[in-house]
């Protein structure tokens, strides 16, 4: 497999979450759990609507979304993490749930994982870059740079890959051509 | 060699050297348990995915709890597809319709979970197996990834040591100690940990009790949890296993990330009030809610401990004629034993109905469901909105002699306060 260093760097303006936002309601309308949708595609024009209805037309892909203690709380569902892959968006959050974290690497998401005190450090509009890989977060907007530890780097590759299916496929393979 | 948890230990000896926590590994697990829920489409997922055959279909079990008794031609249409699949992936141990029992009761009880063993399952609550001393780790569908391939990722987590002393007085039932733990326990410092049980007070619980123990950290976000093994489950084990039994335990001065103690002795009846199992009051704060439901059984408390703690009240008596009591043995040997005590006829004779062995009612309500506005108490997993049908209806969760007494008076009620029958 192949991958630069730039495959693990994210630049875009930062959307800014509070504490426990919630895995369905809050990250992804509850009857797309119950339906089993699954694709980004379809998704991503509802992500985070439960906490801003504009939001899946003002975030752009390479956009990175900051959000405080717990993100993702509650029943992990991962639609609510397809619907952040379909937009393009990274994450990076205080603290995650384990289940919604293994659910963010399934869907192919990156994220800085344990970012304590970063929702200080930013406003919502700021210019961000996260290189996920060394776990620096760079505020150009305001010049400052802090860094967090980084995602181990297996899971890295899974996510860079596409998420658990693709994971799964370049295993089945590997198995198959041994 | 470093000192290590015994979750740490179990992990070393599947990847055959020392694991550090955090560390990224695929450990091949000795047991892969599906439930009837997911079998179908762990079937469907293969086909798709193109896998002809299992890594070691051998070691991989299907189990039937969720819906023993297929309620629609739609669920007896997904049985025969299971059994289609069992046969194509040559599923070495496959326990249909009235087989077994509660998937996360009977292997253990069957002899096919021993101490120091590394489990991948399904479900959520396989944790239980903790109460043998084997780390239980749910992986939800990427379970199709062990099957296929022998393993799937995990981060070597670290562990809570809870070290219990003292007994339970009468009317305590461990479960109102399981439900006081993890409303104690903050969520952030339990995320992804294994929570590890052993003190001196072990050596009065009974494996029946350590089921209950092991099965309510996850709801808080723990991955696992675990008991110390001891002569409890070595004598437990003793008639169910050919093998040695070995105990494993986690060394004196094991890095733990947290440790706390607890005296039995000071625990009271403990309910749980909606709509998070961790939410949990003193029962005298929720103790004459009228209730329409009651319950006892589930992967929580579905030994054959609870039942007969649920029928020392219930003998003689009559439930309220306003309630309908559930009453779900955990497995089939456990439905035997409960006729053989006569729990059973004590059931029966006081209102209640008994279910086929398994899950219960709380496998999502889809049989003794709740109507709207109605309230339950019971001693099931969760109580999330809806769990149990109507979304606008109560769940309050509570230990089965608890859930037995509300169940005579029409109310929440405190077993402190029954004299308890002779059984």
């Amino acid at each position: 497999m192949t991958d630069s260093s730039a495959d693990f760097i994210r630049r875009g303006r930062c959307w800014v979450f509070g504490d426990n936002v919630c895995n369905d309601g809050d990250m992804i309308p509850f009857h797309f759990v119950l339906a089993r949708e699954q694709r980004p595609e379809i998704l991503k024009d509802h992500c985070m609507i439960g906490l801003d209805p504009e939001f899946p037309r003002k975030a752009a892909p390479g956009d990175l979304v900051i959000a405080g203690r717990r993100f993702a709380q509650g029943n992990a569902h991962i639609q609510a993490f397809f619907a952040l892959r379909g937009l393009g968006l990274a994450v990076a959050v205080e603290s995650i749930p384990r289940s919604s974290l293994r659910n963010c690497i399934s869907a192919g998401v990156l994220i800085l994982p344990e970012c304590a005190g970063v929702t200080s450090t930013v406003h919502t509009g700021e210019d961000v870059e996260i290189d996920f890989r060394t776990g620096r977060l760079t505020n150009h907007t305001r010049g400052a740079a802090h860094t967090y530890r980084p995602l181990d780097e297996a899971l890295l590759q899974i996510i860079q890959r596409g998420g658990w299916e693709a994971h799964f496929r370049d295993r089945l393979s590997a198995r198959r051509s041994a | 060699m470093s000192s290590q948890t015994l979750t740490q230990k179990i992990l070393s000896a599947k990847m055959e050297r020392d694991v550090r926590e955090g560390e990224i590994i695929f450990p091949e697990p000795d047991l892969v348990v599906v439930h009837d829920w997911y079998s179908a489409n762990a079937g469907r997922t293969l086909r798709q995915f193109g896998v002809e055959r299992l890594y070691a279909p051998d070691k991989v079990m299907f189990v039937t709890d969720h819906e023993p008794i297929a309620v629609s031609a739609e669920s007896a249409a997904k049985q025969a597809e299971i059994r289609d699949i069992a046969r194509q992936f040559a599923i070495g141990h496959h326990f249909d319709v009235g087989r077994g029992g509660h998937g996360h009761l009977f292997p253990v009880e069957a002899g096919f979970v021993t101490p120091g063993m590394f489990v991948e399952a399904y479900d959520t609550h396989v944790p239980n197996y903790g109460a043998v001393g084997a780390l239980g780790f749910p992986m939800l569908n990427e379970i199709v990834e062990v099957m296929a391939l022998g393993s799937v990722w995990i981060r070597v987590p670290g562990t809570i040591q809870i070290r219990l002393r003292g007994r339970l007085t009468p009317g305590v039932l461990i479960r109102d100690f399981a439900q006081k733990l993890i409303a104690d326990l903050d969520a952030d410092l339990v995320n992804y940990t294994v929570v590890e049980f052993s003190g001196p007070a072990m050596e009065h619980i009974s494996v029946d009790e350590r089921f209950t123990l092991c099965n309510t950290p996850i709801e808080i976000g723990a991955k696992s949890a675990i008991t110390e093994p001891d002569d409890v489950v070595r004598e437990y084990l003793s008639e169910r296993v050919q093998c040695d039994i070995e105990l494993p335990r986690s060394d004196a001065d094991a890095p733990f990330v947290h440790a706390a103690e607890y005296d039995l002795t000071t625990i009271e009846p403990y309910v749980a009030v909606p709509p998070i199992p961790d939410r949990v009051v003193p029962i005298s704060a929720v103790a004459g809610r009228p209730i329409d439901h009651a319950f006892v059984g589930s992967c929580a408390s579905g030994s054959l401990n609870d039942l007969r703690e649920a029928a020392r009240y219930l003998i003689g008596r009559r439930i309220d004629p306003r309630v309908r009591l559930f009453i779900t043995p955990g497995t089939q040997a456990i439905l035997r034993a409960a006729i053989a005590q006569g729990l059973i006829e004590i059931f029966s004779a006081a209102g209640a109905i008994i279910t086929a062995p398994g899950c219960g009612p709380c496998a999502g309500g889809r049989i003794g469901a709740l109507g709207r506005g109605e309230v339950s108490i019971n001693t099931g997993t969760r109580n999330d909105p809806g769990r149990l049908g109507a979304r606008d209806s109560e769940i309050y969760l509570a230990s089965p002699a608890t859930v037995a007494v509300s169940a005579i008076t029409g109310r929440i009620a405190d077993p402190r306060e029954f004299a308890r029958g002779a059984s």
